[in-house]
């Protein structure tokens, strides 16, 4: 358990220092190569979880699709760097006021889990199972199954909108 | 005799009473036209006459007359001899001409490169650039006035390369120097290049936005001068929109070195083996057209042999030529070498048989003013059977079997590089691509040369001017090549090889010549003019690989990025004759 | 999790990464004498016997070759590119079996492979989705318009591909009943599943040719158009390692590929329940496997020297609208195939191979209309 221990404060250092290169980083690219490092921490983080098949999940979906997604938009229309100031006069008392609420809202989560470490327990023996994928089927297709068909429908909307959004703009330029 | 009259029936002073007059210097034919009313008269002839091929233009000095002359040589594509005629102003700069650019497009390189060499300004062009010396260069090279670095003589050969006793370098004795001039306050030492304003500003000019009112971003490419595709150092500046060519331009002059310079300080028969370096895969097909062109002159006739000769030599340089050509079209559509390397399999075999024959494989120099320079030696025939007979039919058949119904070759050929018949016309371009456009245009047939008119062989047309159809019709010429080629070896007659004594100077009475001949390429033709002495006075060499680049940004344009390398592929071009 | 399990760990990777890096040596060798064979020449034969040392000699070459960097390149991303390009191509193996039973060496019971996941394919299509981020890099941080092009085009066409890639997984996945590589080897044991998904397995092999960027599939090192794509401003080393990436993904994708379709480790078919089976001989495992990555890499090789390049928005259609709709067809095939066979009748198992060979001649029916051909009015 101790050498657990010694990679989570390892990881969990990388994940901040990502996200923390992620905002600071004044280059668009820089900025979505520490998000994809910050990807990876997390996806080790639900490895450590005993979670493989969403650690993987995270890596396929978010590293491998989405961000090469934004890399590719960064890199096409050369928005590779940010200028110097370009914020609204009260963008900064927001930002101050919901980090706030946020860390408020962490630290209550945090404070109200730490009664419940006996129950963590449970799932993770749940999931670490065999037939974790084929659990994680069938409680989606049975359970959840209105709720996916519904996302998957919200994403067919979302594709055929941008697809139709585009080709209008043709139409109506030809 | 020079080049064959127009037809007497056609009395072109009529057409433009007063401004149109016959070119009655000896030796010279055609017409002079009035420069201000070149225009008119052009458009004239090519809608009243039918002239509607402009193949070539080219400027000519005349120093001791104190003027200056741009040639025109025009043609039917239904065939028929040449029709010239010429436009003479006065030899104070600035000259002027109009430009025909409106009426022939063809024309737009050509002119180009008049300005550049000859200094003459077309008024209405819409690119005038130098095209094939550099920007910033001082001066126009084929002036008779100009001196090259190194200047020794007007003539050769060279007094420094018969040292009496000592050899000395002749580029360490001569007054002359390095007199290579710069335009005035300029220093190279200090010169920034300030990018290449004047070929993107000719980039920008059809620049195009989006209709809906959103402007694109665009990226300038330049493909080349060093780049594996480009067969040579050749550059393609294209300006994209994504991966679709919004407008593009060759770029060329790299491996300039003023052919014709050169030519005019030569004498007559020491040019023979410079025509080699033009279009260095099919050597003897130049030979060919330069041989006719002096032969023209010289008015001599060449044997029966040797004609025949000739032409199995020029047709099997069509051959290796179309091997190469089409196997670095295959190359370009991203085969990785296998059929080039087929096809180079064959055209090793061909280049065997010149090495025999003319004692070099690709540098033949072989042909002579009245003939060939040796004749056949013992045995070569019955290589040449076996080659002809059994060999390459099915070679050719394998390769058509191989590549033909590929489904990526017909993906990326068919219907791309549309090059419609009229604009094909319109362009000037000859040759295999005129000829994939629907045009039966092959000067073979239209204006048989040596011996073709008995042969018989078919005129190979595709209709739809794309990149497959360009491939068929190569491929198909092979064929035809084949068939020439077996009734010239069973005809081939006992006798001499040349007319006379071989001799080292011939003695070409004054006068303009225009000769031409099917290269493999399209139509190469050289403009000679004598003036008796031992060198031309002109030598100009019409590049089929240059003037088939006219089209080539008409052709890419709405194209993808892919489609620049295949379609350049498709025109087949060598670049020791594009920038010569 | 004791200290040597960790210890084997180590090694084992080690010894499977100098397993591929030489194999990627040889591989090069191969194919260029394969190559050289196909077009009537004879390849490198000039260093040692039959060119043996031929890829020594390149290394060495490569690796005193100047290296230089643009000066306007992003120096940190233009050195970490190759980097990110190698270490996905050579983890990738990490959850391929070679051999089934474990064979005892000092005193421990060491398994034929590395990683035995219960989620191996997921693992390898995160592998291979995150392959892309090198060749994306160094296309950005090169500051050349060739590589800029060549890695925006392997962006567009690795991520439309992986959909197709992953999808004719599924077909393996769904017959095997689990995501083990282990596994789906185990349930190849009477019969290989290219048998059941003939056209699943076409379809993979024509995606990962895309996926590692083969021809016909080169687009983003297009040489004809893009001189060399995302790697034109590399050289000496970090061009090798570039290099090197590209040929080790082709082992590894042709190492997934015989594991999932070609029964991976197990004997050939004529070989089952004789001596040379696995279950009487283990230790022909990684022969056998060895075997089949050699003709898979040769089929790639070949296509690589038939095939012309196919055009860029010609291969974004191909992947989009013809392999995709028809792998996705093919996992609803399989699938209803596979209750129906459970659940009526063993031998509706069949419907599958002939209900997708139906699919892919209607497929291959529809080509001319997806490729938009313009050939219909041909004269």
């Amino acid at each position: 358990m101790n050498s657990m221990l010694i990679l989570f404060i390892i990881l969990s250092l990388a994940a901040v220092l990502s996200a923390l290169g992620l905002l600071l980083s004044r280059s668009a690219v820089y900025a979505a190569l520490f998000l994809v490092l910050n990807f990876a921490c997390v996806a080790i983080f639900y490895l450590l979880l005993g979670a493989p098949f969403i650690a993987l999940t995270q890596i396929t979906v978010y590293a491998g699709a989405i961000m090469v997604l934004f890399l590719f938009v960064i890199m096409l229309l050369g928005a590779e760097k940010l200028p110097k100031s370009q914020s609204l006069p009260w963008q900064r008392p927001l930002a101050i006021g919901l980090a706030v609420v946020l860390l408020f809202e962490a630290g209550f989560l945090l404070f109200q889990r730490l009664h419940l470490t006996a129950t963590l327990a449970q799932p993770e023996a749940q999931i670490n199972s065999v037939d974790a994928i084929r659990t994680l089927g069938l409680t989606l297709f049975n359970q959840y199954l209105l709720p996916f068909e519904i996302t998957s429908i919200l994403l067919l909307v979302a594709m055929v909108g941008a697809i139709v959004l585009t080709k209008q703009e043709k139409g109506a330029a030809g | 005799m020079t080049t064959p009259a127009p037809v007497e029936t056609l009395d072109l002073s009529t057409l433009l009473p007063g401004f149109v007059t016959t070119d009655t210097r000896p030796g010279y034919s055609g017409w002079v036209v009035d420069k201000n009313h070149l225009v008119e008269f052009a458009s004239k002839l090519r809608d009243e006459f039918g002239y509607d091929l402009l193949t070539s233009v080219t400027g000519v000095d005349y120093l001791p007359d104190d003027k200056m002359e741009v040639v025109y040589h025009a043609f039917k594509t239904t065939g028929g001899p040449v029709l010239n005629y010429k436009v003479q102003v006065p030899r104070q700069d600035p000259i002027e001409v109009p430009s025909l650019v409106s009426v022939y497009p063809g024309v737009e390189l050509q002119e180009r490169e008049i300005w550049d060499l000859f200094g003459i300004i077309f008024t209405g062009h819409p690119d005038l650039r130098r095209i094939l010396m550099w920007e910033g260069f001082e001066g126009h090279p084929l002036r008779k006035d100009w001196k090259e670095a190194y200047f020794e003589e007007e003539s050769k050969p060279f007094k420094s390369r018969w040292p009496d006793g000592k050899i000395v370098q002749a580029e360490n004795n001569n007054k002359f120097s390095d007199n290579i001039a710069y335009p005035a306050g300029f220093d190279p030492e200090k010169w920034i290049p300030e990018g290449e304003d004047a070929l993107y500003g000719s980039l920008a000019k059809y620049e195009y936005t989006s209709q809906d009112g959103i402007k694109n971003d665009h990226i300038v490419v330049n493909l080349g001068p060093q780049h594996p595709s480009t067969h040579g150092v050749f550059r393609v500046s294209a300006v994209l929109d994504g991966e679709i060519i919004a407008n593009l331009k060759p770029v060329m002059g790299y491996l300039h070195r003023n052919h014709e310079k050169i030519g005019e300080r030569n004498t007559f028969l020491q040019n023979m083996p410079y025509t080699d370096r033009l279009d260095y895969l099919s050597s003897l097909s130049n030979n060919f057209g330069y041989a006719l062109t002096v032969e023209k002159l010289m008015n001599i006739e060449v044997p029966e042999r040797a004609e025949y000769i000739r032409v199995i030599m020029a047709e099997l340089t069509r051959i290796t030529n179309h091997c190469m050509a089409l196997g670095a079209l295959f190359n370009d559509l991203g085969t990785f070498f296998t059929p080039l390397i087929y096809l180079l399999e064959e055209r090793e075999l061909i280049l065997d048989i010149f090495e025999a024959v003319t004692g070099s494989r690709m540098m033949c120099n072989y042909f002579r003013f009245g003939g060939v320079a040796r004749d056949f030696p013992e045995g070569i025939l019955e290589k040449i059977k076996g080659l002809v007979f059994e060999r390459l039919p099915k070679k050719i058949d394998e390769i058509d079997r191989f590549m033909s119904d590929n489904e990526i070759i017909r993906s990326r050929g068919i219907g791309q590089g549309i090059l419609t018949a009229e604009d094909a016309i319109r362009f000037s371009a000859t040759g295999p691509l005129l000829r994939a456009s629907g045009v039966p245009y092959d000067v073979r047939r239209a204006d048989p040369y040596s011996i073709y008119d008995r042969f018989d062989f078919d005129i190979v047309v595709r209709q739809n001017g794309d990149i497959y159809d360009r491939y068929m019709v190569r491929l198909e010429e092979m064929r035809q090549s084949v068939r020439i080629i077996q009734q010239a070896i069973k005809g081939l007659p006992v006798g001499e090889f040349q007319t006379g004594k071989p001799q080292y100077q011939v003695r070409v009475p004054a006068g303009e010549s225009y000769g031409r001949v099917e290269s493999p390429k399209g139509e190469l033709a050289f403009y000679v003019i004598s003036t008796g002495k031992p060198s031309p006075w002109r030598y100009h060499v019409r590049a089929p690989s240059f003037i088939n680049l006219t089209p080539y940004g008409h052709m890419c344009v709405g194209q993808k990025i892919a489609d620049i390398v295949a379609i350049l592929g498709s025109i087949d071009i060598v670049l020791g004759e594009v920038d010569r | 999790m004791d200290f040597t399990l960790i210890l084997e760990w180590i090694i084992k990777g080690f010894v499977l990464t100098l397993i591929l890096l030489g194999g990627f040596a040889y591989l090069t060798l191969y194919e260029r004498r394969a190559l050289a064979r196909i077009q009537a020449r004879i390849g490198p034969n000039r260093a040692g016997p039959f060119g043996i040392l031929q890829p020594i000699a390149d290394a060495v070459k490569l690796i005193f070759k100047e290296e230089l960097t643009p000066a306007l390149a992003d120096k940190l991303l233009f050195l970490l590119a190759p980097v990110l390009t190698v270490v996905p191509a050579v983890v990738i193996t990490a959850v391929v079996p070679w051999g089934k039973q474990s064979f005892s060496l000092f005193g421990r019971d060491i398994t034929p492979y590395i990683a035995d996941i219960n989620v191996g394919v997921l693992y390898i299509m995160s592998i291979a989705s995150i392959a892309v981020y090198g060749i994306v890099l160094a296309g950005w941080s090169s500051n050349n318009k060739y590589a800029m092009m060549g890695g925006l085009r392997s962006t567009a066409q690795m991520i439309s591909y992986e959909l197709t890639l992953g999808l004719s997984f599924v077909g393996a996945i769904l017959l095997a009943g689990s995501m083990r590589m282990l596994d789906i080897v185990e349930a190849q044991k009477t019969m290989w599943f290219v048998v059941l998904q003939p056209i699943g397995t076409g379809i993979f092999l024509i995606a990962t040719l895309a996926e590692v960027n083969r021809a016909p599939f080169d687009m983003p090192e297009a040489e004809q158009e893009l001189t060399a794509g995302y790697h034109t401003e590399y050289s000496g080393m970090k061009f090798a390692l570039l290099f090197m990436a590209e040929y080790t993904k082709m082992i590894a994708i042709s190492a997934i590929g015989a594991t999932l379709f070609f029964g991976g480790y197990r004997e050939f078919w004529f070989l089952s329940n004789t001596v040379f089976s696995i279950d009487h001989t283990p230790w022909l495992g990684p022969v056998y496997i060895f075997i089949k990555i050699v003709i898979l890499l040769f089929g790639m090789i070949w296509v690589r020297a038939t095939y012309p390049r196919i055009r860029y928005d010609r291969l974004m259609a191909f992947g989009w609208k013809l392999l995709l709709p028809m792998s996705l067809a093919l996992v609803f095939i399989t699938a209803v195939g596979i209750i129906l066979a459970e659940q009526v009748n063993k031998n509706l198992i069949w419907g599958i191979p002939v209900l997708s060979i139906l699919v892919g001649l209607f497929a291959v029916g529809m080509i001319d209309r997806v490729l938009r051909r313009k050939d219909n009015a041909r004269l």
